[in-house]
């Protein structure tokens, strides 16, 4: 079966010597919503990290659709894209600009590229900031550029590292609208958050990693069974990962 | 869905307009600024003392010294541009845009030095224009000028690089500029002969590499020329190769952009 992610006893090790992931194995099936949690420094970015390119891997592997993210990286990345928890962007660039860039990193025309973002912005509501400077967007709008960004090239696959941090209620449940529309649509998407209510309204499995392995990994069912909340496995199952 | 088959074209020709964009929404310190001073240098330098000076081994002052000046500001805007491209991109990680996409490490580099050379070309070119108000302007071999010009912004815009990887901060980001570029820039020939110095300090200049940088540009303009051209050229190949190479390895290890 060719899994939309497949990750095989990776291993991230900094040259600081910190050993952020610890041979972990993952397989993430198309049109899943995965949930990928853990406490901070537990691992989930650096495994984001290793998926997208912007960490070297240390053993292991990864494979996107079948397709080797460090042997084929350029189809790898064509079928990936990233919304990460920081804003790295040009902060001075402008909103219609900045998307412009990202298309034709990915090899778009410019045709192609105009239709697409202008779709984007349309679906993002920010057709109206098109020809504003980044820096000058609220937190909420912020964090729908960088939502579009991910989406300029159309990936199969979408990571989200924290989309909702920092943005308030009516904004966070229009981002869940937009991303339960595409992964209706047929996209994978893999979120990290630390709003367990989040995770548990959107995704239909779910993964936890501590210390750098993964600790737990189950369909969202199984982390609400026995009547217990998301967050009561979760608790339970970090607390007693801490204590062996 | 998207395919790229060899070089990423679109990609690249995209890296080197977004770094063109840049350039051009800070246009007065990317080029107003160094109009500026080359006008100050050479209208004092040139137009000033020249008057005084009048003649070098037979050439004009002014169009001895206007070589110097001209590729003073094509080989320090051509580092600057690389250099604080690397380093912010780095600061506020946008460089993970480049990181994720679909690029060879191999095209980012072009990408960063092919929009260094331009932008030292633009400054060239206006610096170029300036001159010909103050009469400074000759040129006998327009070909070996532009290969000069070419060659001389590479091995800046590699230059660059390597501090835009290597700077943790603002402070290192200046310092070669400050302490190596400027003063063999200033050390290198750029307004006397080599006639003028003393034997020691005549050894020290034809030490110094930016030396062989304005004795070739010179050459190009005025036809006038104090060192082995051979040498320079060699010297110019070999610190392009070097330092595509080690900028090449850099990159594919990662150093300091992905960790």
């Amino acid at each position: 079966m060719v899994y939309a992610v497949k990750i095989e006893n990776l291993v991230k090790k900094y040259d600081t010597g910190t050993v952020a992931v610890d041979g972990i194995s993952l397989s993430i099936e198309k049109g899943e919503f995965f949930g990928f949690l853990g406490p901070n420094g537990a691992g989930k970015t650096t495994t984001i990290h290793c998926i997208t390119g912007v960490a070297r891997i240390t053993s292991g592997t990864i494979s996107v659709f079948g397709i080797d993210v460090v042997k084929d990286y350029r189809k790898a990345r064509t079928k990936v894209g990233i919304a990460p928890q920081e804003f790295n962007i040009d902060i001075f660039g402008k909103v219609g600009k900045l998307l412009d860039y990202i298309g034709g990193y990915y090899g778009m025309r410019k045709q192609e590229r105009k239709k697409r973002i202008a779709e984007l912005l349309e679906q993002f509501n920010l057709t109206q900031y098109k020809d504003t400077a980044f820096q000058h967007l609220s937190g909420g709008f912020k964090r729908r550029v960088i939502l579009a960004r991910a989406l300029v090239h159309d990936p199969e696959i979408l990571i989200l590292d924290e989309p909702t941090a920092g943005v308030d209620v009516e904004l966070r449940h229009e981002l869940w609208r937009d991303l339960k529309k595409l992964n209706k649509e047929g996209k994978t998407i893999i979120l990290t958050s630390h709003y367990l209510e989040e995770v548990e309204l959107l995704c239909n499995r779910i993964a936890i990693i501590n210390k750098g392995k993964i600790v737990e990994d189950g369909s969202k069912e199984h982390f609400t069974r026995d009547g217990k909340s998301l967050e009561d496995h979760y608790l339970e199952i970090t607390r007693r990962n801490d204590k062996d | 869905m998207i395919k790229i088959k060899g070089i990423n074209r679109i990609g690249l020709y995209t890296l080197v307009r977004r770094e063109i964009d840049r350039i051009l929404r800070i246009s007065i310190q990317t080029f107003a600024a160094p109009l500026i001073s080359a006008t100050l240098f050479i209208f004092i330098f040139g137009f000033v003392l020249g008057s005084r000076i009048k003649e070098i081994a037979g050439i004009p002052y002014m169009q001895f010294v206007f070589p110097g000046i001209l590729l003073m500001n094509i080989l320090s805007s051509a580092f600057e541009h690389t250099s604080s491209a690397v380093f912010f991109g780095r600061w506020i990680k946008s460089i993970e845009e480049m990181l994720v996409a679909p690029f060879s490490y191999i095209e980012m580099i072009l990408g960063y030095v092919i929009s260094a050379v331009l932008r030292a070309l633009l400054i060239g070119s206006g610096i170029l224009i300036i001159g010909l108000f103050f009469g400074a302007v000759a040129i006998s071999n327009v070909p070996l000028f532009l290969l000069y010009a070419v060659s001389v912004a590479t091995i800046f815009a590699l230059v660059g690089i390597l501090v835009g990887l290597w700077a943790k901060g603002f402070e290192q980001l200046g310092l070669l500029n400050v302490f190596v570029i400027m003063p063999l820039s200033f050390l290198g020939g750029m307004f006397y002969s080599l006639e003028f110095l003393n034997e020691t300090v005549r050894i020290i200049t034809v030490l110094n590499p930016i030396f062989y940088f304005i004795d070739g540009m010179r050459y190009a303009t005025v036809g006038y020329s104090e060192s082995n051209l051979l040498i320079g050229a060699v010297l110019i190949v070999g610190l392009i190769i070097s330092l595509s190479v080690l900028v090449m390895h850099l990159f594919k290890v990662g150093w300091r952009i992905r960790p």
